[in-house]
């Protein structure tokens, strides 16, 4: 390294992206390159920043496959920071077993924790859970370790283990006050703040009461049969059937639910799953078939019996029937708890869920996405929709453990 | 200024592992070793925000100077010569007070540092050059190419030796100072950089070890 390369790292490493910045400002040699573009990432500058690692990249010679892997590793860092996915994830696997060859182990580290970020944007949760169980966590840098148990925390989040996920959190906000980073402090207090807010409502024949994602897990835990309208499906502790793609059923389902333990008139039932006002013998005749189809797939729970009015819903061995909905009302509140799966859903999918059509989903989607509620990743037919990420994924902060460039 | 003319008779290069003697370091709260010189009793190297001093025999962090170092140092005889940024400043080693203040030759790309017969060579590192500078002025004298990126510099006995590191590949070379041919190469292990080179002026080399924050001293090979 010379000499303005070696004082533009330091500068940098002690956060002082413009101080790095001008002292290599017009070089064009790969170091000063790659050191251009990491300043230019910290100042939010990506799509300046990526050309400039990828630049720097394409000149470091034959000899020097360190220092092109860790821009390669770089590169990954700032397109996650622009939610640019579409690119082959080819490219870091093979910087990041690079790394691992030259014994540059932080920055290997670096690079599979990015890998493992991109699959849980991409909504990949199964991989990205298989891709951070590999990663050996020992001697991470405060701020790595951070982020890997943000991402942790959001795994576990995503299937309701809101006990683990606390446990990450607590374990990331501990790194991230040992690593002295503003940011990923912010971000990580961001991430606990959302574990208190309300995530669902519990609606009775009484009333209703919001709770938070500890009391839907305590309560997807209990004996009780929950009918979720959040992701739309019923069941209790394990037992679960997912009526997603089966917006009759679950409006049926859920309708029983919230008369519980008392009966709904057939053509109230009629009225809220075919959405008509003037039922007839034709729908009647439906009715029949759909409380048919619905006893069958939940016979293992409970029994849909038929009064002289219409239908009750009964659980076996006398369990409690609770219906969980989404925090607020609407169609936005309800495409935001199927979303929180963290599957990435097609807008088809959706609008089948929801039993609205496309138009009505699409037109929803756009609004959430202007408030940065959804998030959408891909073009056209192949375009998915996913809920936003807890932890935001801001910190392009990491990147100085991408030095030093040689 | 350089005859044009000459041109290297061709010598067989003698290559061979170099003889690691001895490590320091890494030194307490130092970063990375980015220069190294001998004053004849204590070995001086720029660790990033600072210039420290030690003794070879016992490895003892005998003095430090607050004083930024980005690559090479070197020593007259009674002062010690460093570069920082893109400029070498002549300091006074009792006190630490800068006396003088040139621009560096390679405007920041430098790297590697010596002092010999009343001229400072610097390695300006990507560029694979070595110039000989005015110590009072910073100006050029003359400018020996070399064939790889040179991290380190250093006279003994009249031979021109050079540091090279590129990558993963390192090694200490003698040089022609008139063609840049290389003579003789010391072959560091894989993994192993040289940013800086002294010599004792007898049979070691100190060598800066980049990121490692150490300094390796080298035996050199007699003449043959």
């Amino acid at each position: 390294m010379d000499s303005l390369i070696t004082a533009s790292a330091r500068a940098l490493a002690a956060g002082d992206a413009l101080g790095a910045l001008k002292r290599v400002a017009l070089r064009d040699d790969p170091p000063a390159l790659a050191l251009r573009g990491i300043a230019m990432a910290q100042l939010g500058e990506h799509p300046r920043a990526r050309e400039l690692l990828r630049r720097a990249g394409r000149g470091f010679g034959a000899r020097e496959e360190l220092a092109r892997a860790r821009c390669v590793v770089a590169e990954a860092e700032v397109a996650l920071a622009m939610r640019d996915l579409g690119g082959s994830p080819r490219p870091l696997a093979a910087a990041a077993a690079t790394l691992d060859a030259h014994a540059d182990r932080a920055n290997a580290l670096q690079a599979r924790l990015i890998a493992a970020r991109r699959l849980v944007l991409l909504g990949r949760l199964d991989e990205a859970t298989a891709a951070l169980a590999q990663l050996d966590a020992r001697g991470l840098s405060p701020a790595l370790a951070a982020v890997a148990e943000l991402v942790a925390a959001e795994l576990a989040l995503r299937s309701l283990r809101v006990d683990t996920a606390r446990a990450s959190l607590a374990q990331a906000r501990a790194a991230a006050e040992r690593s002295g980073v503003p940011a990923l402090q912010a971000e990580v207090a961001r991430a606990l703040a959302t574990l208190d807010q309300p995530a669902a409502r519990r609606q009775t024949q009484g009333g209703e009461q919001a709770l938070t994602l500890e009391a839907v897990a305590a309560l997807l835990a209990s004996q009780a049969l929950v009918v979720d309208a959040c992701r739309h499906g019923l069941g209790h502790g394990s037992a679960w059937v997912a009526l997603a793609r089966r917006p009759v059923l679950f409006a049926l389902a859920r309708a029983l639910a919230q008369a519980w333990p008392g009966g709904v008139d057939r053509e109230a039932l009629i009225a809220d799953a075919f959405r008509t006002r003037r039922p007839d013998e034709t729908h009647r005749a439906r009715l029949r078939v759909e409380i048919g189809r619905l006893r069958a797939l939940v016979k293992t729970m409970a029994r849909i019996e038929a009064t002289g009015r219409g239908f009750v819903l009964q659980p076996l061995d006398g369990r409690e029937v609770v219906l969980l909905a989404p925090p607020f009302d609407g169609d936005q509140a309800s495409l935001v708890a199927l979303l929180s799966d963290g599957a990435a859903w097609s807008t088809s999918a959706l609008a089948l869920a929801l039993g609205a059509s496309q138009r009505t989903v699409q037109r929803a989607l756009a609004e959430l996405e202007t408030e940065g509620r959804v998030r959408a990743i891909g073009q056209a037919r192949s375009r998915r929709w996913l809920a936003p990420t807890l932890a935001g994924f801001t910190t392009i902060l990491l990147l100085p453990a991408a030095l030093p460039i040689e | 200024m350089n005859s044009k003319t000459a041109t290297p008779p061709r010598r067989a290069t003698t290559a061979r592992p170099a003889e690691i003697v001895r490590e320091y370091g890494p030194f307490d709260g130092a970063g990375r070793v980015n220069g190294v010189t001998h004053d004849g009793q204590r070995v001086w190297a720029s660790v990033g925000a600072q210039i420290l001093a030690f003794d070879p025999t016992s490895g003892e962090t005998t003095r430090t100077l607050e004083h930024a170092g980005d690559a090479g140092t070197a020593f007259d005889g009674t002062h010690l010569y460093q570069i920082a940024e893109a400029r070498i400043d002549k300091i006074d080693p009792a006190t630490g007070q800068v006396l003088h203040t040139i621009p560096a030759p390679g405007g920041g790309s430098d790297s590697g540092l010596t002092w010999a017969e009343g001229s400072l060579w610097v390695g300006q590192y990507r560029d694979r050059k070595i110039h000989q500078i005015d110590p009072s002025t910073g100006a050029i004298r003359r400018t020996i190419e070399s064939d790889s990126f040179v991290t380190g510099v250093t006279w003994v006995d009249g031979e021109l030796w050079h540091g090279t590191w590129e990558g993963e590949a390192s090694d200490i070379r003698r040089i022609d100072p008139a063609s840049g041919a290389v003579l003789e190469r010391l072959d560091m292990p894989p993994g192993t950089g040289v940013s800086g080179l002294e010599s004792d002026g007898t049979d070691l080399f100190y060598c800066g070890g980049g990121e490692s924050g150490k300094v390796r001293a080298v035996r050199r090979p007699k003449a043959a």
